[in-house]
């Protein structure tokens, strides 16, 4: 079954190319990366794909609904964690849940059992009545990844999921969203972390310049192959390059 | 190398200013920006002289609101950058960058100063001052500038040095208190605090005035350089669940926007006090100009009309309380509308800013008394154009009603809207007082079309913003 398709997806804002035909299509069940560097267009796919921006030209799917037409049923259906956005200032993250709990329809009771849950998964159960804007960015990073699921979502949206997290709440991260992928439930992850996207995505999206320039399974890299030799091949990079400029 | 060093961060600095505020006044149209405060400076300026206001009290207020200025300025640059966060997203100003250069943050400070008031001087005084031309002040120009920039720094160095204190903990606060005790002493014992101010060089030059004048700011500005500590931070806030309890007072708020909205301005600074607190300077304000225009006219107005018509404005400044501490990219990850989201700032907008205005509406007409026909009309004036401001700030600036005072075409737009609206009123209210039926009736109906233009400014603002948003 597919969760997301998209067709000759097409955005730019004034005279620059976000996007130019990108066509790539996430099946149910995957843990699927977009990869690229920094500019390429993953935050903005990410955007029309849960219908916060429309795209100039193209047509998206997004678990059976038209995000462009529809964009509110399809951010029922799924969760969103976006690379930018922090949790309301003046809420505390308790509060924060409770709204989201409000807006999503979900029942008190277990919602609060959801958010005791993972606020001991990510190890942030004493800032829970502390206001957001008192939290440091990496706090504020477990609140908005517990929001992303606390409606037990079938597909999810993250935008640099590992950002501002210490070593082993992003082990715990990683292994959350291995599990969560093995339930049957799909990830669409966009990232330029090259390690991340080798050890835990079923497949890897290149995207450059707006276009998808490459696919690729980590699982079935051949010996002394490396995602990052693949990146490079698709991107036209160079580390030793990069190297030189700097020296 | 030190004099280079401040000289390099002053050209930078500078730039940074420059390139903020052309982002913030839509890049091309800043260019337009002096010439703008030039016209409605001598407009204002006209406009007072012609209302029979002596020139001196005109030149002793401007001296006023340019303290109240540098006074704001100094707290943009060392405290506002939450607001500024809302307008231009992540903010970092080379002011903030002592953790990060080996740079100390006094010279930064310093640097800061010095820059504000070249800057402002140059780019926003200069043209103000100009304007005075037009009302035959020429010859005092030069002067009348120099000591605008001298009260705006002023003004700076205050809230600076207030602020530097204030990183110091207890003892800096003893030192505060002292210093506001002291004056207090002075004033009460017949020193005139405003001989110790550059007002005074402008009301009779002489080097002693310039001393005065002069002391303060340096001595304000030393003693905020030397105490401000960069590194302080406050502890966390923390507070019980008030979301649930909250949502289930409010009966007509399933989906909890308006207790989030509700929230966000209670728990910033100022709380909920602020609205009043906002809403009771413009009846202040407007209390004192009704008294003007009762004796510039030589009629007594209709203090029901005039109050309902300027306590409308309260409007604006109540959404820019429901929508300053707010984004709207929160909401777009969420299965919820656009039209929900304002629909919940228009209903947390009547729970706060109506009754605000309508009480003090009542306070008005109670102190000063009015005929029963025309508070019954000023309290439909009233919510007639608290509504339609309501709709046309959200029409013309969507969830950014702060960008009205960056942006000269918006602003031009809007003041055009708002005046259409109530100068038809106020000439009413002021000189056709008592009001007869007639009158009355036609000021009704004016309030049910203003009322109903807003709600469908509104109702057209969603479509309009949601196409905006979602174009990105």
């Amino acid at each position: 079954m597919t969760a997301i398709r998209t067709e000759g997806l097409r955005k730019t804002y004034g005279d620059v190319t976000a996007l130019a035909d990108l066509s790539f299509t996430v099946e149910t069940g995957e843990l699927f990366a977009l990869l690229g560097p920094n500019g390429a267009g993953k935050t903005t796919t990410i955007e029309i794909l849960t219908g916060q921006l429309v795209p100039d030209a193209g047509t998206v799917e997004v678990v059976d609904t038209d995000p462009t037409a529809e964009p509110v049923e399809t951010r029922r259906r799924v969760g969103i964690l976006p690379e930018q956005e922090s949790p309301p200032s003046f809420l505390t993250p308790r509060e924060y849940f409770d709204f989201v709990g409000s807006v999503r329809g979900l029942d008190p009771a277990p919602l609060r059992d959801r958010v005791e849950t993972w606020a001991e998964r990510l190890s942030y159960t004493e800032k829970l009545d502390t206001l957001n804007t008192d939290l440091s960015r990496g706090q504020q990073q477990k609140v908005m990844i517990t929001q992303a699921f606390l409606h037990d979502p079938d597909l999810v949206f993250i935008d640099e999921p590992l950002a501002n997290l210490d070593p082993i709440v992003q082990e715990r991260v990683k292994r959350f969203l291995a599990r969560y992928r093995d339930d049957g439930n799909t990830v669409f992850l966009s990232t330029h972390d090259i390690d991340v996207a080798e050890e835990i995505c079923s497949r890897v999206g290149i995207v450059s310049e707006g276009r998808l320039v490459g696919e690729r399974e980590p699982g079935a890299l051949g010996r002394g192959e490396s995602l990052l030799d693949t990146f490079l091949d698709s991107v036209g990079g160079s580390i030793e390059a990069t190297a030189e400029a700097t020296d | 190398m030190a004099g280079t060093l401040s000289r390099r961060l002053f050209v930078e600095m500078f730039r940074e200013e420059f390139r903020l505020h052309a982002r913030l006044f839509g890049g091309r149209r800043f260019a337009a920006f002096p010439l703008f405060v030039a016209l409605v400076g001598a407009g204002a300026v006209r406009l007072l002289v012609e209302a029979g206001i002596d020139p001196e009290a005109t030149t002793a207020g401007f001296h006023a609101l340019v303290f109240a200025f540098g006074l704001h300025t100094g707290s943009i640059g060392l405290v506002g950058r939450d607001a500024m966060r809302d307008l231009l997203g992540d903010l970092t100003l080379l002011v903030f960058s002592a953790r990060t250069l080996p740079l100390s943050s006094r010279r930064l400070l310093g640097v800061f100063l010095v820059k504000d008031a070249v800057y402002y001087a140059a780019l926003f005084l200069a043209p103000l001052s100009v304007g005075f031309l037009a009302v035959g002040l020429g010859l005092h120009v030069a002067l009348l500038w120099a000591t605008i920039t001298a009260t705006f720094l002023l003004g700076i160095a205050v809230t600076m040095a207030a602020i530097a204190l204030s990183t110091r903990g207890a003892p800096g606060w003893s030192v505060l208190l002292g210093l506001a005790v002291a004056a207090g002493l002075a004033w009460t014992a017949g020193v005139d605090p405003v001989g110790f101010t550059p007002y005074a060089v402008y009301e009779a030059p002489s080097l002693g005035a310039v001393v005065r004048a002069v002391v303060p700011i340096v001595a304000l500005s030393v003693l905020g350089i030397a105490t401000y500590d960069a590194t302080t931070t406050s502890p966390s806030r923390t507070a019980g669940n008030a979301f649930e309890s909250w949502r289930a007072r409010l009966w007509f708020d399933a989906d909890g926007l308006v207790t989030k909205s509700l929230l966000d301005v209670a728990r910033s600074s100022g709380g909920f006090t602020k609205v009043p607190f906002s809403a009771g300077i413009l009846f202040l304000v407007s209390v004192g100009m009704v008294d003007l225009a009762g004796r510039l006219a030589g009629v007594d107005p209709s203090i029901a009309v005039s109050m309902g018509a300027i306590l409308g404005l309260t409007a604006f400044t109540t959404y820019n309380w429901l929508t300053q501490f707010d984004a709207l990219g929160i909401y777009l990850l969420y299965p919820i509308s656009l039209r929900a989201v304002f629909g919940a700032k228009f209903r947390a907008f009547l729970v706060l800013g109506l009754p605000t205005a309508l009480g003090y509406f009542a306070i008005a007409v109670a102190w000063r008394g009015s005929p029963a026909g025309e508070v019954a009309v000023g309290a439909v004036l009233l919510v007639g154009l608290q509504l339609y401001l309501f709709g046309l700030t959200v029409y013309l600036a969507g969830f950014r009603p702060n960008e009205f005072l960056f942006d000269t075409v918006l602003f031009a737009a809007f003041t055009a809207a708002v005046a259409a609206g109530i100068v038809p009123v106020l000439i009413v209210g002021f000189v056709l007082a008592p009001v007869d039926a007639v009158a009355l009736a036609a000021l009704a109906l004016l309030a049910a079309v203003l009322g109903g233009a807003g709600v469908g400014l509104y109702r057209r603002a969603v479509p309009r913003w949601r196409r905006r948003y979602r174009a990105g």
